[in-house]
């Protein structure tokens, strides 16, 4: 256990020290939500002068953490942080809270998300398949062609259509699914450039 | 505990009455046995025993106290069959934990001799409040449940009471009388020392008695208790839960595990009214998804922590 002023920036907003500006930002809402004054979460937990000790460091790491320019120094002044974190994970991998993190998030109604997997095709399947909706739902929901959907699944990039309907059609299943349709869009083209170069 | 072991107990408690402990109780057992394992669910409720009445049967006769008073020797000569496969209820645990001068031998004897009940989950319904022997109960678990709905009441009892089992797991493993008494006073808020917070106690430990800090430090990462938000209506209430887990692990330095939630939902007191368990009476419903998810994690919970 350590105290507030002890912790990393990470530790205080309880993320890895690679977490994306997304991370952050999504780390740092939910931190200021829980230790409000008003937040139930905390009611009768902690003496006054704790939260507001809490609330200062809170915005002070994400101050410096949402700035790339002032994350890196930071980084830089404390590089036991990334190679705690790689002997970490190489004892337990992947470290619990993670793991339980992303459980966590795969409560019913609560938008899932594939968080270290990229968005692909196949993790689109996976995850349809996690849910036990099948390809026919899908397509009734997304009005789109069954045939092309398995192909956006497969991965048969020489099958899609043209990239701007490709995108709508992408746009359109990860609202299904629930999930971050820009990540989807921006994974499932990143595909597009890896076949290329080989 | 390991990951393939036998006979799990788990425990549900804390906060206060009518958080729906007894009502999850049943419905996770019910969740569990129909998934094709065995189960007992034994009822220790002391403010009001009736898991009986949410299984829709009569309060049964024999009741563990019997067994606690030697008029019956085997703890299995007392369960009863429910009308569900796979499930059996054991009532009258209230007596022991009620006895005031339960000794902790005693405790660990009826602890025993109901892991050795045949079955592959043990659920015990602890009812509200946090005695000393409700806490032991919970402490001596392979895993403690809090059940807490989205309310400041709610959320201020469920604390108490993990500050309760929290300090007494310490005090049991501290040896030095000095920090046993640390402990204590820790406890009254306005304590002379000035202690505030677990950290705070820590570090007074530490310096009065390095083994017993050490110990103590070692103890708070293994207690990682369990909860379930009950009657949410909202994202936001859902939320409550992983701030919940944040704000423990700022405070106490513990790992609050958040197994899930049970949204609010007419059925549920339907069913209670018709005397039957919701995953009997209408298992499509919201409440019964999330029960199910709920058990389908405890059922696969092998990595989860125990407290031993």
């Amino acid at each position: 256990m350590k105290r507030i002023e002890d912790q990393t920036y990470y530790e205080l907003l309880e993320i890895s020290p690679d977490a994306t500006p997304k991370e952050i930002q999504q780390a740092y809402d939910r931190a200021k939500e829980t230790f409000q004054l008003d937040s139930l979460a905390i009611y009768s937990l902690f003496p006054q002068e704790e939260v507001t000790k809490i609330q200062a460091a809170i915005e002070e790491a994400y101050r410096v953490l949402k700035d790339e320019e002032l994350r890196r120094s930071y980084d830089q002044s404390c590089p036991h942080l990334f190679k705690h974190l790689s002997r970490a994970q190489q004892i337990h991998p992947p470290s619990e809270k993670l793991h339980e993190m992303k459980q966590g998030l795969s409560f019913t109604d609560i938008s899932l998300e594939i968080k270290d997997i990229p968005y692909r095709g196949t993790s689109l399947k996976q995850l349809r398949e996690q849910l036990g909706i099948d390809l026919k739902t899908i397509a009734a929901k997304t009005k789109i062609n069954p045939r092309i959907l398995e192909s956006i699944e497969n991965e048969e990039l020489d099958r899609l259509p043209a990239p701007v309907y490709l995108k709508g059609f992408l746009k359109a299943y990860a609202r299904v699914l629930n999930i971050d349709p820009q990540r989807l869009i921006e994974g499932y083209f990143q595909l597009f450039q890896e076949r290329k170069k080989k | 505990m390991g990951g393939h072991s036998q006979r799990v107990i788990w425990t549900i408690g804390g906060g206060k009455g009518g958080s729906g402990k007894s009502f999850i109780t049943t419905n996770i057992g019910v969740c569990l046995s129909k998934m094709g394992t065995r189960v007992i669910l034994i009822d220790a409720d002391l403010g009001g025993a009736n898991l009986h009445t949410f299984l829709g049967i009569l309060p049964p006769v024999p009741t563990l106290s019997d067994f606690i008073k030697k008029r019956v020797t085997q703890l299995h000569d007392l369960l009863i069959q429910t009308n569900i496969p796979n499930l059996k209820l054991l009532t009258g645990a209230q007596d022991l934990l009620n006895a005031a001068d339960a000794k902790n031998v005693q405790k660990r004897k009826l602890l025993r001799s109901i892991k050795d009940l045949e079955s592959d989950y043990i659920l015990v319904d602890l009812g509200g409040g946090n005695a000393l022997n409700v806490l032991d109960f919970f402490l001596m678990s392979d895993g403690g449940i809090l059940v807490v709905t989205p309310e400041p009441t709610a959320i201020e009892n469920t604390y108490r009471f993990l500050k309760s089992a929290f300090y007494r797991r310490l005090k049991q493993t501290v040896s030095s009388y000095s920090a046993k008494t640390l402990i204590d006073q820790t406890m009254d808020p306005k304590n002379e020392a000035g202690i505030q917070t677990p950290y705070d106690l820590f570090q007074e430990v530490k310096r009065i008695n390095e083994e017993d800090g050490r110990r103590m430090m070692e103890e708070a990462s293994k207690f990682h208790p369990n909860l379930i938000l009950n009657q949410v209506r909202s994202k936001k209430d859902i939320e409550i839960g992983f701030s919940m887990r944040s704000a423990c692990h700022q405070y106490f330095g513990i790992h609050l595990h958040y197994l899930g939630y049970i949204v609010f939902d007419q059925e549920v007191s339907n069913s209670i009214r018709k005397r039957k368990p919701l995953m009997v009476e209408n298992d499509k419903s919201k409440a019964a998804q999330c029960l199910k998810e709920i058990a389908f994690r405890l059922a696969h919970s092998g990595s989860l922590d125990s407290f031993n």
